[in-house]
């Protein structure tokens, strides 16, 4: 079993006693998560709960004045293609990321859970820029994608190529923020699948080989089943960080050219800020919640569709 | 030992509370000074040297004077929207109509006899009350190499209306010179083009439209119009979406584009680069009337209505409002002094003041958004820009965006 | 060791590998010592390629931060004769950037510490007793993990001002720690419930209280989950940047990646003096991450013996 299990939300189980608590679990037993409860309370739903009534009301976001107008701003929601483009761009943050890193990340894990030399070298390496804050990392890669100083470029007209402007044109622009992404946080996705790679015991694999399965057979019969709460943790928390991706957009192209790279949350922010409609951010900020819990929770539901126990 | 972990982070807590008090309570007064400017801005280095020659009169009294992240604006506004108001703070333009019911009336201040009247119909109430200390004054207009144009043989000075701009633009192009540059990256530079020519790009029904709540489509899709022509002709510079106001600087600088339309800060940050080189401004073209120059309130701080220090606050404005430090400061932004007792060095661009601006026959208009459009639009005005500058969207979408934008704002206020 | 498993109506559980299965394929044969080295040379390129992408952004930025704003050679080329330190004097003296460490440290060794503590707490009841209650808590606890700090940025500084809290040190705390608890409390839930329950029941059967199972028989156990929970508190904390930055206001209180973002500052921004700044900002998490790393993978498995 990995400590890194998978997200499975409590439910009832069909046919068990629903609540077939040990006995030594008593109720008293409650009190002990009344701290933690009372820090989140204060600290988080009491704020997101403030959030959702000013969803309802015009409030600029810095006068004392505001009042209430009802389900406007969520009207808006529905008709302002602003809100599209960042909601359509926040799906490709959030899936994209999660798809590279997956694919990546399980790569590397199978290449480095190999006894070599420099192996641990290796994987701090890529596990490196998950150590680097997303600001900072997207100053990195800004100076790199610059269009007269910067590196890509320099590389590019090396090669007999063009200058240019990478960040100009949207579709690039959105790819290279997925790319950045995904190269900075691929290190997570590989941590996980080699904790799940070095749980799974070597004697499944001896009487796979004694069975006379290869490589690949091996890795469809015994690696990727016993991977699944990897796989199901590791896709979760890829997809909740990239749908709510914001840090490395404000960096990298602050939302531009014109709306067409802002995610919901970098709106959010222009909507809170610079428009002055803290209203309506309030309104798009309740919005992004709840997409992030529906996707995050179907993909929970999806993943432990089957879910292995090992004795 | 994971039992140990509880008792190691209640010391550690209580380690903190003994230690780490909020900052600053030293028995002194501190008065906190929001900025806008960076960590690293010159101006930054000037307003700390006066600043000291201040506290060294005053030992009780300590300034803080705070350095600005680039989310300036936010930053501002969460603070006023939860009451964490700076003691002083730099109003960025906006003193009168963003931020007056938070700062301190000065016109009864020692020094408001000397306010500079050229910027009253920006930051004057109906009342003649004003609200920050002006620094210097904002005269903006098209910034120019001079060097650079006198090679391609155009006159400033003769760009009357945008065609004879757009064959000026021409002429660069054909003389291998980005013609007109911005920045995407620095997001309120693509926002100046459309709000420099909205100041005299419009007829009086038009102007009164605005005012009247009524988005003047077709007017503002003449302006950006405008724009996307020099778009599909190439005109802009190549690395405008990574471009910063240093790259621009320096290309000015370098002589590599002609004209930039953006306050005049720009002319500082190219002389970081060359301190020779010869800059000018020159008013901006116009279709509907006359050239105009734009500008108003420059750099300023008011005080804070409900800040507990406000006397000490005032005093220490009314230190930064003598002569010599107001000259100092001016000069350092090479601005003209918001004060009409200072004197500033207006270095290279002395030579334009002395061409449009001191003999008084070119208007000084005022900044199109902040008379016309609704607190709160100037993002959409950038962003709508820069798609058309990117050729990311076309005209009819991006002034579909304004006018939601306007209309909602509108109905806000 | 296990997983819980959840099966929804009509799923039909695979029952672990089963390796007599008569409809097996055929053993095909071995590759061969030749294919084996092909394979082998194709993942060195591979793995080769992914370290020289990762480490690309930081070698570009170390030629930044050691070049002068007037020198305009590529970024790919270290300054040849002598490296240029001012950038790294210029982020010490204006931008705090060694003060902003210290206060990053602080903040983020109390607030993994109080995580730690009240996650594993927390996450005990809500493993152990399966009452409806502790189960819309849990579901609330998971749905917590996905709040974006920006919906809650207004109202939070509202009230952290209301409580004196703007630049402090508890207030950061506190509010890094309510970020982070969730997925704490959820990490430690689940990987109690994969602990045979036999060794609680063996402690409650001699007489053991219900805290004194917690103290000592189940929180020795969790030492492979902590240290998941360590390394993704302590990094979060550390590069914190949406609600530090409202929180921290002062200079001399910021944390590391509000400290960078001054360098950002709109007007002279000085990107050499980030570049060094940042670079500054990530030896310290690089060398806990080093000292760390022996531990880590091993970390996150709990008791699997290759």
């Amino acid at each position: 079993m990995t400590a890194t299990s998978s997200l499975t939300l409590p439910q009832r189980r069909r046919g068990s006693r629903s609540s077939a608590s040990p006995r030594f679990a008593r109720r008293s037993l409650n009190l002990f998560y009344v701290p933690a409860l009372a820090v989140l309370a204060l600290f988080t739903i009491w704020p997101l709960l403030n959030g959702i009534v000013l969803s309802f009301t015009n409030w600029n976001g810095y006068s004392p004045g505001r009042s209430f107008i009802g389900l406007e701003n969520y009207g808006r929601l529905f008709a302002d293609p602003i809100f599209h483009t960042a909601l359509f761009n926040t799906f490709i943050y959030g899936f994209g990321s999660t798809l590279i890193q997956q694919v990546v990340g399980l790569a590397l894990a199978l290449a480095l859970d190999r006894a070599m030399r420099g192996r641990n070298v290796a994987r701090a390496i890529i596990y490196l820029p998950v150590l680097v804050s997303p600001v900072v990392m997207g100053t990195m890669y800004y100076l790199f994608f610059s269009y007269n100083s910067g590196g890509l470029n320099d590389l590019v007209v090396a090669l007999g190529g063009e200058r240019t402007a990478w960040l100009s044109d949207s579709n690039t622009a959105i790819a290279l923020i997925v790319l950045v992404n995904s190269l900075q946080f691929v290190g997570i996705s590989m941590v996980i699948y080699l904790a799940g790679l070095q749980s799974i015991p070597v004697m499944y694999y001896e009487a796979a080989r004694l069975d006379g399965a290869g490589a690949l057979q091996q890795f469809m019969n015994v690696t990727v089943p016993l991977l699944q709460p990897a796989f199901a943790t590791s896709i979760v928390l890829n997809l909740i960080g990239g749908l709510k991706l914001f840090d490395v957009i404000q960096v990298l192209t602050g939302g531009g050219p014109g709306y067409s790279t802002n995610s919901v949350s970098t709106l959010i922010s222009t909507a809170y800020f610079d428009n002055q409609t803290a209203g309506y951010a309030s309104a798009m900020g309740v919005a992004l919640f709840i997409l992030i819990a529906v996707f995050t929770l179907f993909a929970n539901t999806m993943l432990n569709r089957k879910r292995l126990e090992l004795q | 030992m994971k039992s140990t972990l509880p008792g190691l982070a209640a010391v550690a807590v209580l380690a903190v509370a003994l230690t780490g008090c909020s900052a600053g309570d030293d028995g002194g007064t501190t008065i906190e000074v929001q900025t806008n400017l960076g960590a690293t801005d010159p101006i930054l280095e000037v307003l700390a040297e006066v600043t000291e020659a201040y506290t060294d009169d005053h030992p009780d009294i300590e300034i803080d004077l705070v350095p600005a992240t680039d989310t300036y604006e936010a930053d501002m506004k969460v603070r006023l929207a939860s009451g964490d108001v700076p003691d002083i703070w730099a109003t960025h333009g906006w003193s009168l109509l963003r931020y007056s019911e938070f700062l301190e009336p000065l016109n009864d201040q020692p020094w408001a006899k000397n306010f500079n009247p050229a910027l009253a119909p920006a930051m004057e109430n109906a009342e003649g009350e004003f609200f920050a200390l002006p620094l210097d004054t904002d005269v903006a207009g098209i910034v120019y190499n001079r060097a650079v144009l006198d090679a391609a043989g155009i006159d400033p000075a003769s760009l009357t209306d945008w065609a004879k701009f757009d064959a000026a633009l021409k002429t660069l192009a054909d003389a291998g010179v980005t013609p007109i540059a911005s920045s995407g990256k620095d997001s309120w530079f693509a926002g100046n083009i459309p709000d420099f020519m909205g100041s005299g790009g419009f007829t009086d029904e038009e102007f009164q439209g605005f005012l009247d709540g009524e988005f003047q489509a077709d007017g503002y899709a003449s302006l950006l119009d405008e724009v996307a022509k020099w778009q599909a002709a190439g005109y802009f510079n190549p690395d405008y979406s990574s471009a910063t106001t240093d790259d621009l600087g320096r290309a000015l600088a370098e002589g590599k584009t002609g004209f930039i339309m953006v306050q005049n800060y720009i002319v500082g940050t190219a002389l970081g680069f060359d301190p020779d080189a010869e800059l000018g401004y020159f008013p901006i073209p116009s279709d509907a009337g006359s050239p105009f120059l734009v500008g108003g309130e420059g750099r300023a701080y008011g005080v804070s209505r409900t800040s507990e220090h406000k006397q000490e606050a005032l005093d220490y404005l009314a230190f930064l409002a003598e002569p010599e430090n107001l000259s100092q400061l001016a000069s350092a932004i090479g601005g003209i002094p918001g004060l009409t007792d200072a004197t500033s060095d207006l270095g290279v661009l002395q030579a334009s003041y002395d061409e449009f601006v001191a003999p008084g026959d070119v208007p000084l208009l005022p900044y199109f958004d902040r008379v016309y459009l609704p607190n709160g639009i100037w993002d959409t005005m950038v962003s709508t820009t820069d798609s058309i500058i990117t050729g990311q969207a076309d005209v009819p979408t991006a002034v579909d965006q304004m006018t939601t934008s306007f209309d909602s704002l509108h109905g806000q206020e | 060791m296990t997983t819980t498993i959840t099966e929804p109506a009509g799923a039909t559980a695979e029952r672990g590998i089963r390796f007599t299965d008569d409809r097996r394929p055929p053993a095909r044969p071995r590759a061969g010592r030749a294919g084996r080295a092909v394979g082998s040379i194709a993942i060195g390129f591979g793995l080769l390629v992914a370290i020289v992408l990762q480490l690309l952004p930081f070698y570009i930025t170390v030629t930044t931060a050691l070049k002068p704003r007037s020198d305009l050679s590529s970024q790919w080329v270290l300054p040849g004769d002598e490296w240029y330190w001012q950038n790294f004097t210029t982020a010490v003296d204006r931008g705090h950037i060694l003060g902003a460490i210290g206060n990053s440290a602080l903040v983020t060794l109390v607030s993994t510490l109080l995580v730690c503590a009240l996650g594993a707490l927390a996450a005990y009841p809500l493993a152990r007793r399966t009452s409806v209650t502790n189960r819309l808590v849990m579901v609330g606890i998971v749905g917590l993990i996905m709040v974006p700090p920006l919906s809650i940025l207004v109202p939070l500084y509202t009230m952290m001002n209301q409580l004196q809290a703007v630049n402090t040190y508890w207030g950061t705390i506190l509010v890094m720690v309510a970020t982070q608890l969730p997925l704490a409390i959820f990490l430690y839930a689940s990987f109690m419930r994969g602990l045979p329950l036999s060794i609680e029941e063996a402690a409650a059967v001699d007489g053991a209280s219900p805290v004194q199972i917690l103290f000592r028989v189940v929180f020795p156990m969790l030492k492979p989950v902590t240290a998941t929970v360590v390394i993704l508190t302590s990094v979060a904390v550390w590069n914190e940047y949406a609600l530090s930055v409202y929180l921290m206001r002062s200079p001399d209180m910021r944390t590391i990646a509000p400290a960078i973002g001054t360098f950002f500052a709109s007007s002279g921004s000085d990107l050499g003096a980030a570049a060094a700044a940042s670079l500054m900002s990530v030896v310290p998490v690089l060398a806990v991450y080093l000292v760390l790393q022996r531990y880590f993978i091993k970390g996150m498995v709990a008791g699997a013996e290759k």
